[in-house]
């Protein structure tokens, strides 16, 4: 593999006109992701899920040039129905379409030729990987005092010409003093066994709200990894939201720095696993400064052979007193050979903190089945209402009437 | 209606039920009493069709083998139990589980499914007459409910579905004495000539609200002795123990 990253890296560097700072830049982080490849399952954080593994057994010949000459079609039935909402289109990793049509466009600013960076978290390389082969760095800023109108959908497309590729994409994403975003990731792949690497980097400042939904729905062979960075000023708000189902695999990373007093983040999340998939969300809630309050609620249901890990970590500094946090995990598993992996891990340095977690699994319960069929409902409707009500409590959580909506639709959660 | 006849049952070869005989006709309402450990509870779990116990014997309900049928055929069939212990379903609305149940049912028996205006109408009106909190509609079904929440919902849920035959597991048991005036009204209003009642009970303090046809008394997983309303009487008085 080696030796196809350095083709395909001096391939992007002759075919792309980066700036010399760029280059520079670029070539530190490949160096960096030479020495240390992929992750493996030695290292802590990757225990659960092999990523070098799982990439060398999905994955043959695995290409990172990718041509982004060509504009690619967009297919207009992969745009979400009965919701209005402005447009960030990529397909196959290629911008196609930046479309604000609902927002006033001073308040706006996006940018795309920023100078990358070398990550100081050494032991992500996937970020080296990122910064390495990410043919542009996007940057949105919503200008103070402003709330965007309406949600932002960021489409994630590819479509079936793309195979075995590794996409990067990367988002810095600003939200000034007073500002609100509601932000939607929709995947849509009909690709086969890609890789898609994309790291979001959110600066949430003082007063300010953001939601994100990442909805992972249509089933498909691609391997992902999302980092999220979340970095919050005081009395601001984040919201997160996955719906983790579609992948074969999918490992989201989200690293949320609460740095203003009365700053909150909320992680809820719902793993649909079936087949071989196998997905993960990672945590790291870090409780920096007084009186902040993190809550987190990660529900799965797993059939077949799949797996799903929850890797909840809450970090209170020694100056963060009156911290809240809070974090709970429950699965239900509907067969012997599915597993599910939590591992919550509470890092306390301050003395009047509030922080508890959870963590449940085990199959559905036998009585209550019994108890909806002796009403007349059939096993699999039986079933299916537990399932459901099941995952409704999280789905509940979601603070906009509007996507709670859509994403109870998408689960067929409607009642 | 139902005939038992011969009815054995094991749990994990421990015998429960042991030559077990009932006859119920329509419209007759028949209390059986009995002990703890008597075997209550299986009887109502088998007649609804619970997995887990090893049975022998007929079971027939409008001349049809019962144990042909699953548990939800039996709830399409007019079989119903309330249960002793109702279970809290988490995540599933009150309203639209009730609507799901009773439109299985329907739709099983070739009737038109209720739609969401029909269905509140007659809901809120069954509702009405147990007393029920119609704001408890709203919530999880039996989640935060009390002890005798959980009973009323029961006979909620039967009086809407209006089964041919009821099975009320200990029904009283935990009941307040207004909770079970109520129950009782519940369950008197639908008796009607077609509908017939088992009504299995630790006291006889039920079926002073409720008048049983007959009365039989069960120990060690058979009846007996059977008797007009007055057996309950005789075996409040006597106590179990001594009644042999």
């Amino acid at each position: 593999m080696e030796e196809q990253l350095k083709i395909d890296f001096e391939k992007l560097l002759e075919k792309s006109n980066f700036s010399k700072k760029n280059i520079e830049i670029k070539r530190k982080n490949f160096n960096n992701f030479i020495e240390k490849g992929f992750p493996n399952k030695r290292e802590e954080n990757w225990k659960f899920s092999d990523l070098n593994q799982i990439i060398s057994k999905n994955i043959k010949n695995l290409s990172f040039y990718n041509d982004l000459s060509k504009p690619n079609k967009i297919d207009q039935s992969t745009f979400i129905d009965g919701l209005e909402h402005n447009k960030l289109v990529f397909v196959n990793g290629r911008i196609e379409k930046i479309e604000f049509d609902y927002e006033e466009k001073n308040n706006i600013e996006i940018l795309d030729d920023l100078v990358l960076e070398i990550p100081n978290n050494v032991n992500n390389s996937l970020l080296f990987l990122n910064n390495a082969f990410v043919s542009k760095f996007f940057k949105l800023i919503i200008k103070k005092n402003y709330s965007l109108k309406k949600p932002l959908v960021i489409y994630n497309i590819t479509n079936k010409d793309l195979v075995s590729k590794s996409i990067n994409l990367k988002f810095d994403i600003l939200l000034e003093e007073n500002s609100s975003l509601k932000l939607i990731e929709f995947s849509n792949d009909k690709s086969t066994t890609n890789f898609i690497n994309i790291n979001y980097n959110f600066d949430v400042k003082k007063n300010s709200i953001l939601k994100n939904y990442k909805i992972d729905n249509n089933p498909n062979s691609n391997i992902k990894y999302y980092f999220n960075n979340i970095n919050q000023d005081t009395n601001s708000v984040s919201e997160i939201f996955l719906l983790s189902s579609g992948s074969e695999f999918i490992k989201n990373e989200i690293n949320c720095d609460l740095n203003g007093k009365y700053a909150s983040a909320f992680v809820n999340g719902v793993f649909l696993l079936n087949g071989s998939k196998h997905h993960e969300i990672k945590t790291n809630i870090n409780h920096l400064v007084e009186n902040t309050k993190s809550y987190q609620l990660i529900k799965s249901v797993l059939e077949d052979e799949s797996k799903a890990v929850y890797q909840g970590k809450i970090f209170v500094d020694s100056k963060a007193q009156k911290t809240d946090g809070y974090q709970l995990s429950k699965a239900i598993l509907l067969n012997d050979n599915t597993e599910f992996n939590a591992k919550p891990e509470l890092e306390i340095y301050a003395d009047d903190v509030k922080c508890s977690h959870g963590s449940s699994s085990g199959s559905l319960n036998e009585d209550s089945i019994f108890y909806l069929m002796s009403r007349g409902l059939n096993y699999k409707e039986a079933k299916k209402l537990l399932i459901n009500g099941f995952l409704l409590d999280v789905v509940e959580k979601i603070t906009d009437s509007e996507i709670k909506n859509l994403i109870k639709n998408i689960m067929s959660l409607k009642q | 209606m139902l005939k038992i006849k011969n009815l054995k049952a094991d749990i994990d070869s421990k015998s429960i039920l042991n030559n077990f005989n009932l006859e119920i006709k329509p419209g007759e309402v028949h209390a059986i009493m009995g002990p703890n450990g008597s075997g209550k509870s299986t009887l109502s779990n088998i007649l609804s069709g619970k997995k887990g116990y090893n049975v022998s014997g007929e079971v027939l309900f409008e001349n049809k083998n019962l144990f042909e049928l699953e548990t939800e055929e039996r709830a399409h069939k007019g079989i119903f139990l309330a249960f002793q212990y109702p279970l809290e379903i988490p995540g599933v609305n009150t309203n639209i589980f009730l609507k799901t149940s009773l439109n299985a049912i329907r739709k099983a028996n070739g009737e038109k499914e209720l739609d969401a205006i029909e269905f509140l109408k007659l809901v809120k009106l069954k509702a009405k007459n147990l007393k029920f909190d119609e704001e408890k509609l709203n919530r999880q079904l039996n989640v935060g409910f009390s002890g005798g929440e959980k009973k009323k919902n029961e006979i909620l849920q039967m009086s809407i579905l209006n089964p041919k035959l009821s099975i009320l597991d200990e029904t009283d048991s935990g009941l307040d004495i207004d909770a079970l005036k109520t129950v009782a009204d519940g369950v008197n209003s639908l008796r009607k000539k077609d509908n017939s009642f088992l009504i299995i009970t630790h006291y006889q303090r039920l079926l002073d609200y409720i008048k049983p046809d007959y009365v039989h008394v069960l120990m060690n997983g058979k009846i007996i002795k059977s008797g007009g309303p007055e057996l309950a009487l005789e075996l409040e008085n006597k106590g179990y123990e001594n009644f042999n």
